[in-house]
């Protein structure tokens, strides 16, 4: 077991390193494709043996993998394989049409691995500090795949991002420094000296309660400045906007995903701590000021992957308000919303990278008659939309479907109304805006060649939208199981 | 240190430092010169590391000796010898834009300190003594003051070093408050202010060779 965990977070740092080192480009491309296939197929295989056996634990208790750490691995490892994939064909049109260096593209396969693997790390680690130093990594790995082409505009995203996302980490250690603090006041009678996530989890009910209930304001600011929750968002259309299309997909899909596992745990510490209706409520009200930030930035956006990232802002709010509801339907909603968000998100993002190859620009204004020029993509890139916002054949109506029933079943009406509305505005503004892309006619004198680019830009997107169209018809048994385990183990 | 009897001196010495410790970031909040800044936060890191030493000395704790001395060697040496180095290297001489004046800054910095007094009293006042509230208050408006400099300067060098003064508050309420912390979190909370140094370093080589300037003033494109 021990040789296989380590195996496969090897698999990812050999990857970057040798392609580094190899300066091949063809062979840089396929080996991270298939490290990242690797990848995969071993997540797969953690799920399939934390099912059936219980925790994993190793290294003496430092790294621990149940079923939510599985789960958002999973999440990890298919954006990682998807994004690896797409990215074989960005980077040649990257290096064709735009001013791409040689060694600025292999500075993107060095730090696109790493990313990767930091990403693997953060949920198997135990201790909350390590975690959050592990989260750290991410920022600085990606910042550096955020200025792969080196601009003014793509600096200025970087510099944001890293600066504020360094000073919300730095937030989130002082909260956890507090929450050690809780468990260790002098004369109290039991001492929780220890801040792995499984022991304070169990001893929570020794933890002081005043201090907690600041502790966790602090994580939910902290690392909700990593998960782009409003308003600590403001890094995240930068730098998703200026990152290239691969990396915005792991940026948006799978970071926000790992950083939202941390504030479940640390949620369900504080639940277990005081009762959960403090750290529900204050959930609920950050979840649902993101959605709201999220819908206005969709209806006066003029940049398609901007476009996308307050999208990301609202899903994220959403995920928010299904933890902060709690419950059966609430907690699964949120889970599954984070499976189909991942799904959907990233095949969008693809789909933008095409766009941008195209028409060598990220105005939605100027992009008209996608379906006339790319009609694979166009076609893509609608139904991806549709499944986004959730029209039913997509997984995230079950997910969103199954929030909005936890509201009404605890009565909470207000909270039923505003999300009703929400998403309705997010329907009308996302599709009229893809809309316009994807349909209508392009101008006479823009001259390019008709068709596609090669399959390896369209595959990608295929994929997840299908996966999350099967979803949505029919949840395997397994998943069921899995989701239902993981909330048994947040509250 | 919370949890520990100790003798007199040790309680002097430490409300010392940590007076210290508050005016040297103040000397940073007064201050317009990019090196000054960086002298003061190799100053503040020192007497952090003092202070450290001697409750180190005194609960004959071999950790916090090990923390110590990494201490002295992160934070007082190699940060403040890189950030010199790419001062020297790039030739900056230019005063740092403050959007808010000297005399305001103080003054906000001195509303900050009593802000975080308040609240570090409500949330531990009933079971500590008053030399740790006192430090720990210190602590937390270094915190605090580091944000303050992060919204109101305008320099990628100050920006690093609002990052670093947050660091030393949050390392140095971690071992007035939690002398007990596990050792390995203080490793990994050194480890990534290097790598944050260096990497933020280089972003702002990037930025030099674009734009010309450290200033960011001019990161202003990127709206909507």
């Amino acid at each position: 077991m021990k040789i296989f965990i380590i195996v496969f977070l090897i698999i990812p740092l050999f990857a970057s390193l040798i392609s580094f080192i190899a300066k091949n480009k063809r062979f840089a491309e396929y080996l991270t494709l298939f490290s990242s296939f690797l990848n995969l197929l071993g997540a797969f295989l953690i799920l399939y043996l934390i099912l059936n056996f219980k925790t994993i634990f190793l290294f003496n208790g430092a790294i621990a993998i149940d079923k939510f750490s599985a789960y958002i691995i999973l999440l990890t490892a298919i954006v990682y394989f998807l994004s690896s994939m797409y990215g074989i064909s960005y980077m040649r049109l990257a290096l064709e049409d735009e001013k791409m260096t040689d060694g600025e593209f292999f500075r993107y396969y060095l730090f696109f691995n790493l990313f990767a693997l930091t990403m693997f790390i953060a949920p198997m680690i135990n201790n909350m500090a390590v975690y959050l130093i592990d989260i750290e990594l991410t920022t600085i790995a990606s910042s550096f795949l955020v200025i792969s082409e080196v601009t003014e505009k793509s600096i200025e995203a970087a510099w944001k991002y890293i600066l504020i996302v360094s000073a919300g980490i730095s937030l989130a250690l002082l909260g956890t420094i507090l929450f050690y603090l809780s468990g260790n006041i002098p004369g109290s009678a039991h001492a929780v000296s220890s801040l792995d996530w499984t022991y304070m989890r169990l001893n929570a009910g020794y933890l002081n309660e005043n201090i907690l209930r600041f502790a966790f304001v602090l994580i939910v600011i902290g690392l909700g400045t990593k998960a782009a929750i409003a308003p600590m968002h403001t890094w995240a259309p930068d730098a998703y906007s200026e990152a290239p299309s691969p990396v915005s997909a792991m940026l948006s899909a799978s970071l926000e995903n790992v950083a939202i596992y941390g504030i479940i745990r640390y949620f369900g510490i504080t639940g277990a701590g005081i009762g959960f209706g403090y750290p529900e409520t204050i959930l609920i009200i950050a979840g649902i000021f993101s959605i709201f930030i999220g819908i206005m930035g969709i209806i006066y956006q003029r940049g398609t992957k901007r476009l996308l990232a307050y999208s990301s802002i609202e899903h994220m709010g959403i995920i928010t308000v299904g933890f902060g509801l709690g419950g059966v339907f609430g907690t699964f909603g949120a889970l599954l919303q984070m499976l189909g968000h991942t799904l959907a998100k990233s095949s969008m993002f693809f789909g933008a990278g095409n766009f941008l190859h195209k028409f060598k620009t990220k105005d939605i204004r100027k992009i008209k008659g996608v379906f006339y020029l790319m009609p694979v993509t166009a076609f893509l890139f609608s139904l991806g939309s549709a499944s986004l916002i959730g029209i039913p054949p997509s997984v995230l109506f079950i997910s969103e479907f199954s929030i909005i029933l936890q509201s009404l079943k605890d009565g909470y009406y207000w909270i039923t109304v505003l999300l009703t509305v929400f998403l309705a505005a997010a329907f009308i503004s996302l599709l009229s805006k893809t809309g316009s892309m994807v349909f209508g006619k392009p101008d006479d004198n823009f001259n390019c060649e008709k068709g596609d680019f090669p399959p390896f830009s369209y595959v990608p997107m295929l994929l997840p939208l299908a996966a999350s169209v099967i979803l949505g018809f029919y949840i395997p048994a397994g998943l069921h199981d899995l989701l239902s385990g993981i909330i048994d183990i947040i509250r | 240190m919370l949890g520990f009897v100790m003798p007199l001196y040790v309680y002097i010495i430490e409300d010392l430092l940590v007076a210290l410790i508050l005016l040297s970031s103040f000397v940073m909040l007064s201050s317009r010169w990019i090196s000054f800044y960086i002298h003061a936060y190799g100053f503040q890191s020192f007497l952090i590391f003092i202070l450290t030493l001697v409750l180190g000395i005194e609960s004959q704790d071999i950790n916090l000796y090990i923390v110590a001395f990494l201490t002295l060697f992160v934070r007082t040496v190699i940060v403040p010898y890189i950030l010199l180095r790419m001062i020297k290297k790039f030739n900056i001489k230019e005063e740092v834009k403050l959007i808010i004046k000297i005399p305001l800054s103080i003054i906000s910095g001195l509303l900050l300190t009593v802000f975080a007094y308040f609240l570090i009293y409500r949330l531990i006042s009933p079971f500590s003594p008053k030399i740790v509230i006192n430090a720990s208050s210190i602590a937390l408006s270094l915190i605090f003051i580091g944000f303050f400099m992060i919204i109101s300067r305008f320099t990628t060098i100050t920006h690093i070093l609002g990052l670093l003064i947050i660091e030393n508050g949050i390392f140095l309420l971690s071992v007035v408050v939690v002398p007990t912390l596990p050792i390995i979190v203080e490793l990994v909370v050194l480890f990534d202010i290097l790598v944050t140094v260096a990497a933020m370093l280089i972003l702002s080589m990037f930025m030099k060779l674009q734009t010309g300037s450290f200033s960011t003033t001019m990161l202003n494109r990127l709206v909507g």
